[in-house]
């Protein structure tokens, strides 16, 4: 039998206004692991995230949580997903605690203790007690989240979760993302910040106008040694250059400001290149390996397009 | 029970709004009121005096009536001013005077107060769907394990529950106060009302229990409609202010198709449904109680089919 996925959907598609939103979409979640929807702002990663917790209808394809359709087993699929579905929108004029409690009442399962851990651990215990129109953004968010873990649930889907948090506040985030995904829980996030996504996930799954643009192994985008070597070097860059191509013809370099840039893989190669320059008696005073990020990644998958500026690449 | 869990959240979700406590109190603080002015101005000499007044009274009605038929005025208006002539005469002819205060005496004048009652449950029932749509909370709620129609049926299951309850505290206030200040009891004084044409004199207990029942059950419709503009609406402000526009606007409105045959068959007409307890007070002809309670039935069914409908379908995106 095929391994199920946590989460999985089959060529999801909706329509609005005659427009396919989401275009014949289809990846799937593994157990543990963290994945992230990544897209400029209106590629289609809200709906998405939307169709998969039932606030919106789909136009066509299936969604599966742990194998049930969430269409024919609605209530016993949502039963295990935790959400947030952009910002956490709370009564504000409840306490924290009693904003929990009203979810706490219509789960399965969640005990007082439960609270009480959860709100410990997005370390809210001091404002727990108080209306939540006296939060701030980042606290809004944290009780947010607290009402999405407070079932365990074994899907966990965050909608630009880092929205409002500090850095310190992002970092607890991850791990904590990190250790619930290693206790098994799976976890969709989506962001348009790059930098986010590969501090955070596993496997990336790259979005633009609502279809995939392909799924990437964060891992392998960073270790992959696609790294981009600089050579800095005085004299003819030029002249470097043709020396390249004549002793190494399958790389291809480029001349730029005081710089010749060169794809290498194997430290073997950056060597074997450096000793030929220094031969040849080119001044070589720096050599700097810049790896590919996910952004260049993602900015040659999505081609050049208006929507690029629309893509942060740190924080906010 | 899961889903009564989710009744208990709606319920205290209203109970937690500083609005709703303003609800309880203003009328419980109007009955308050009322019941003391009305004790302290108690005029004595009217009291003893009360056939000369009655008999002023039926003068000017006379006048009254006299003009009504000559200006052009409805037919209705000649109609109800001539029933109560009919009725100071028979209290006149009887020894029954309209002027002796009971506690439920006391309550039967306080009965208008429910259309305040009425604006309140508006408020909360417009606020209870639309209200969460335009916080966002509502997307919160429904990522929940419970199909839309639950979710929506608590919401209208706690209006309802808070309709009765406001309900129960105006009619208990009333007893109350009105006992407190006029003396328990009075459960038998007689009460007067137009059948046919003919004087009625019937228990006013049993008067003041039908009115209140008859009125629960406008307040019911009210819910229905203002729960079904309140999902059709994203905005609560715009959800409370169609809402109590289609009620009092609707009585007005009723006024203008009175003459036409199909007015009977419109929503408002029949929403009065007091107005058969005392004849004379209807503004259309050709209904009874029984024909109004069938077409509030039609209305509520369908008020509730369009609410849950559109509900079901809706794409959230709050």
């Amino acid at each position: 039998m095929e391994t199920v996925h946590t989460l999985e959907l089959k060529e999801v598609t909706k329509k609005m206004k005659g427009e396919n939103v989401v275009n014949h979409l289809s990846f799937g979640v593994r157990k543990g692991e963290i994945f992230g929807l990544l897209g400029p702002n209106g590629a289609g990663k809200t709906t998405t995230i939307r169709m998969i917790v039932g606030l919106i209808s789909m136009s066509g394809g299936e969604i599966l949580v742990n194998g049930l359709d969430i269409r024919k087993n609605y209530e016993k699929a949502m039963e295990q997903i935790g959400a947030i579905v952009e910002n956490p929108q709370m009564y504000d004029y409840l306490t924290g605690y009693k904003n929990l409690m009203q979810y706490a009442r219509i789960m399965p399962g969640v005990t007082r203790e439960r609270i009480d851990e959860v709100v410990k651990l997005v370390e809210l215990e001091q404002a727990i007690h108080k209306k939540v129109k006296t939060y701030s953004l980042g606290m809004r968010q944290r009780l947010g989240v607290a009402q999405a873990l407070l079932h365990r649930p074994s899907l966990l889907i965050l909608d630009e979760p880092t929205n409002g948090l500090d850095p310190q506040g992002m970092h607890d985030l991850r791990n904590y993302l990190r250790l619930l995904a290693d206790q098994g829980t799976s976890i969709v996030v989506s962001s348009h910040i790059l930098a986010e996504m590969e501090l955070m996930c596993d496997r990336v799954a790259v979005i633009q106008n609502g279809k995939l643009i392909r799924i990437d192994n964060v891992t392998n985008v960073t270790d992959q040694a696609q790294a981009r070597v600089h050579f800095l070097l005085q004299g003819s860059l030029n002249d470097a250059k043709s020396l390249l191509a004549e002793h190494f013809p399958e790389k291809t370099a480029e001349v730029s400001d005081k710089e010749l840039i060169v794809e290498a893989n194997t430290t073997q190669e950056i060597g074997d290149i450096n000793k030929r320059l220094v031969e040849a008696g080119f001044l070589v005073y720096g050599i700097q390996l810049k790896k590919k990020t996910l952004e260049e990644r993602f900015l040659e998958m999505t081609g050049k397009g208006g929507d690029l500026n629309e893509v942060s690449v740190a924080g906010q | 029970m899961k889903f009564l869990s989710l009744v208990s959240n709606e319920w205290i979700k209203i109970f937690s709004r500083t609005r709703t406590w303003v609800f309880i109190a203003l009328p419980i603080l109007i009955v308050l009121g009322v019941a003391i002015y009305g004790k302290v101005n108690e005029d004595d000499t009217v009291k003893s005096n009360w056939k000369q007044e009655v008999t002023q009274q039926n003068k000017d009605l006379k006048n009254q009536i006299a003009e009504a038929k000559k200006d052009g005025s409805p037919k209705f208006v000649a109609e109800s001013l001539e029933n109560e002539y009919k009725q100071n005469q028979y209290a006149l002819k009887k020894d029954i005077s309209p002027y002796e205060t009971t506690s439920w005496k006391f309550m039967k004048d306080m009965a208008p107060l429910s259309s305040l009652l009425g604006l309140f449950v508006i408020v909360v029932a417009s606020d209870i769907v639309a209200g969460e749509f335009a916080k966002g909370t509502i997307k919160m709620l429904l990522i929940r394990p419970y199909s839309r129609w639950k979710v929506l049926l608590s919401k209208l299951v706690a209006t309802l529950a808070f309709a009765f309850f406001l309900w129960v505290i105006l009619v208990a206030a009333t007893w109350l106060f009105g006992s407190i200040f006029y003396g328990f009891g009075g459960m038998d004084q007689p009460y007067l009302s137009m059948v046919d044409g003919k004087i009625h004199e019937k228990l006013i207990s049993e008067y003041v229990l039908a009115n209140m029942g008859l009125e629960f059950i406008e307040f019911a419709v009210t819910v229905f409609l203002a729960f079904m503009v309140s999902t059709l609406f994203y905005s609560s402000s715009v959800a409370i202010g169609i809402s109590l526009f289609l009620t009092f606007a609707g009585n007005a409105l009723v006024l203008f198709i009175s003459s036409k045959s199909w007015a009977k068959y419109t929503l408002f007409p029949n929403m009065d449904l007091t107005q058969y307890l005392d004849e004379g007070l209807q503004v259309v002809k050709g209904m009874s109680l029984p024909f109004s309670l069938g077409m509030l039935a039609i209305y509520s069914a369908l008020f509730l089919i369009i609410t849950f409908a559109v509900f079901q379908k809706r794409d959230v995106k709050a």
